[in-house]
């Protein structure tokens, strides 16, 4: 029972505010060095823009590895502190420990340990003050309110679980994508948030809430996609990659399933607030489809612009991705305080509704000096909160500098610094960067090493 | 008060290592019922008593957590003496329902105080009950019985009324949700 409490109040704490993991789904010490930046052509946009899908795959473009493999500091260190044969007694994992910290684990969870933490996620352990009278109910939670959101809290991303190209001709390229989506947002309603974050009392009659959308859908889109080379350099196509390059796509998606979920849940207390049972609140309305193959059009659009050192692009993903499910059912959730009972209403059936996916875009640009200087940029937004990242490395015969800074979807401010060696086709490289997570407003500190093949 | 007690243990939950504080304000149960108030009427040579019984309704769920302390960190209460001359104490009787609170040992008493003549004496209520009546602070419920005692050694009637202003306990729990 504790456990599941623990977990609820995982999700709903952390589900919070999640953060830029632009760069944490890197194993690239070289980037997180960078500040997290993904430089165009040997970085990771081409997920996002079709157009760099035509830009020749050049290795050793000014230091950019062919392949980085991580080096887990961070997993030697957390298995000696948390041996696996122990696990089942570790603190950590075990609810019934009294050193049991639900924040540490959620922590965990959102910043595994792959690399070697220098400066751990702060876990608050601090003391929560309540103060009950007959209409009164104070919840003090110390440090800890610092957990509780302001705004809207959630989590959200478009995946692309498989993007299989298939075969083409000049350019052009018929494949099929499997798509995959969720958001889910919840927003706590003033008067709880008062409770919470302010330490406001709970009052007589009052309805304290948490609402809550949620949306989860998934199917398959077969795609055509084209990308090319609009303009050449001077000296032809061969001689360098300088031109302007062109990428689009149109995806006909086909939903294989999606489910939606909207309304408050909460309680509504009596006179006096303590003494008298609250009233349990729910309300919701939950759509799922009945049957799969919804349809919708949607497409991406992407350009790039690569003259000598310098490069700039966009890409656009699922712009109007509307799927329309022509067969939808749905119900009403509510709860009723007279028999303690949840009621499910059908509101509808066999009805069509729409669902959208939301737009993701990525401007990038990079500059690679004949000084051995790189500087790149780029920006992120995919659906929840836009990140920014700036980076720069200059390399000395084997030895690389780096530093960047980034903006999380948080718009907290990271940094990031590091350096790498390099002998032949095998180098070694450092990255050090802050990032501040889901329940902590505070910044950690996070080293990563890895090995680069040329 | 599931859905109060769950997010308070979330909250709880949510805080690891840390204790759970639990300043409960016992008089805003008895203000404005009457039951702040203790009448007595002791007549002479003669030692009396009379209490005042009420229900605090806690929050759930804390069974399994272990009591660190419970300390009366404020209380107060004014003897209000119509007349005679004769001492005023205070005891307090913490039980799981009404009946007990009339069995169980006093967790609490003040010592006496002396009344003489019409006048308003204030009192201060305050000590530590910390391993008396700790598995109490765990449940749900609560009854406290405040008990004044008097006695009058002179040859007039000692009549008056104890009036409870202010008791607030201090309970601090190891979290062991659930």
């Amino acid at each position: 029972m504790r456990i599941g409490v623990v977990a609820f109040a995982l999700v709903l704490l952390v589900l919070a505010p999640v953060r830029a993991a632009h760069a944490q789904f890197s194993f690239d010490a070289r980037r997180f060095g960078m500040g997290g930046v993904s430089l165009g052509r040997d970085g990771s946009v081409s997920r996002f823009n079709p157009a760099y899908r035509a830009v020749k795959k050049r290795s050793g473009l000014n230091g950019a590895p062919k392949i980085s493999i991580p080096i887990p500091l961070g997993l030697v260190d957390f298995l000696q502190q948390h041996p696996l044969g122990r696990l089942r007694y570790d603190p950590m994992f075990n609810p019934d420990s009294a050193g049991f910290n639900p924040i540490a684990l959620m922590n965990l969870i959102t910043s595994p340990p792959i690399f070697y933490d220098l400066k751990k996620p702060p876990a608050p352990t601090n003391d929560v003050e309540f103060t009950i009278g007959k209409n009164a109910f104070v919840m003090d939670l110390g440090q800890a309110q610092v957990l509780i959101p302001e705004q809207e809290f959630g989590l959200g991303s478009t995946s692309r679980v498989l993007d299989i190209p298939g075969p083409g001709f000049a350019g052009f390229h018929a494949g099929v994508m499997w798509f995959l989506n969720y958001d889910i947002g919840m927003t706590l309603d003033d008067s709880l948030r008062r409770v919470l974050k302010e330490a406001d009392s709970v009052r007589a009659n009052s309805v304290y809430s948490v609402r809550a959308d949620a949306l989860g859908q998934s199917g398959i889109a077969p795609t055509l996609s084209y990308s090319g080379r609009l303009t050449h350099g001077a000296g032809g196509a061969d001689s360098s990659d300088d031109g302007v390059y062109l990428g689009g796509a149109v995806h006909y998606y086909l939903g294989a399933g999606y489910a939606r979920g909207q309304g408050p849940a909460g309680f509504v207390t009596g006179t006096p607030v303590f003494g008298t049972a609250p009233t349990p609140l729910l309300d919701d309305t939950l759509w799922t489809s009945n049957k799969a193959f919804a349809t919708g059009f949607g497409g991406d659009a992407g350009v790039a612009w690569i003259s000598g050192p310098f490069e700039v692009g966009f890409g656009i993903n699922d712009i109007g991705a509307t799927l329309s499910w022509s067969d939808t059912k749905v119900q009403r959730f509510r709860y009723f305080s007279a028999g303690d009972s949840l009621s499910t209403e059908l509101v509808a059936n066999h009805v069509p509704t729409r669902t959208k996916l939301p737009i993701t875009y990525v401007a990038n640009s990079a500059i690679r000096m004949g000084t051995g200087t790189t500087v790149g940029g780029d920006v992120v937004n995919s659906g929840r909160g836009t990140v920014i990242h700036v980076g720069v490395e200059q390399r000395y015969t084997v030895f690389a500098i780096r530093g960047g800074v980034s903006r999380d979807q948080r718009k907290h401010m990271q940094f990031g610094f590091g350096g790498g060696l390099r002998f032949g086709g095998l180098g070694l490289d450092v990255g050090f960067w802050t990032h501040s997570p889901s329940l902590s407003e505070k910044r950690a500190m996070t080293m990563a090493t890895s090995i680069s093949i040329y | 008060m599931k859905a109060c007690a769950a997010a308070l243990l979330v909250c709880v939950a949510a805080c690891g290592q840390g204790k759970a504080i639990f300043n409960v304000d016992v008089y805003s149960y008895m203000a404005g019922t009457g039951k702040d108030t203790i009448p007595y009427i002791i007549p002479p040579a003669t030692s009396d008593s009379a209490s005042t019984v009420l229900k605090v309704s806690l929050p759930p769920g804390f069974g399994s957590s272990s009591v660190d302390s419970v300390k009366i960190t404020t209380g107060n209460a004014d003897l209000l003496n119509a007349g005679g001359t004769g001492s005023i104490g205070f005891s307090l009787y913490f039980a799981a329902d009404s009946a007990g609170t009339y069995t169980a040992p006093a967790a609490l008493s003040i010592p006496s105080t002396a009344v003489s003549g019409p006048d308003t004496v204030a009192v201060a209520i305050t000590g530590d009950l910390s391993g008396i009546v700790d598995s109490l602070f765990k449940q749900n419920v609560l009854w406290v019985r405040i008990q004044a005692k008097g006695t009058n050694g002179g040859a007039t009637l000692v009549s008056g009324k104890g009036v409870l202003t202010a008791l607030l306990i201090r309970v601090v729990l190891q979290d062991k949700v659930f």
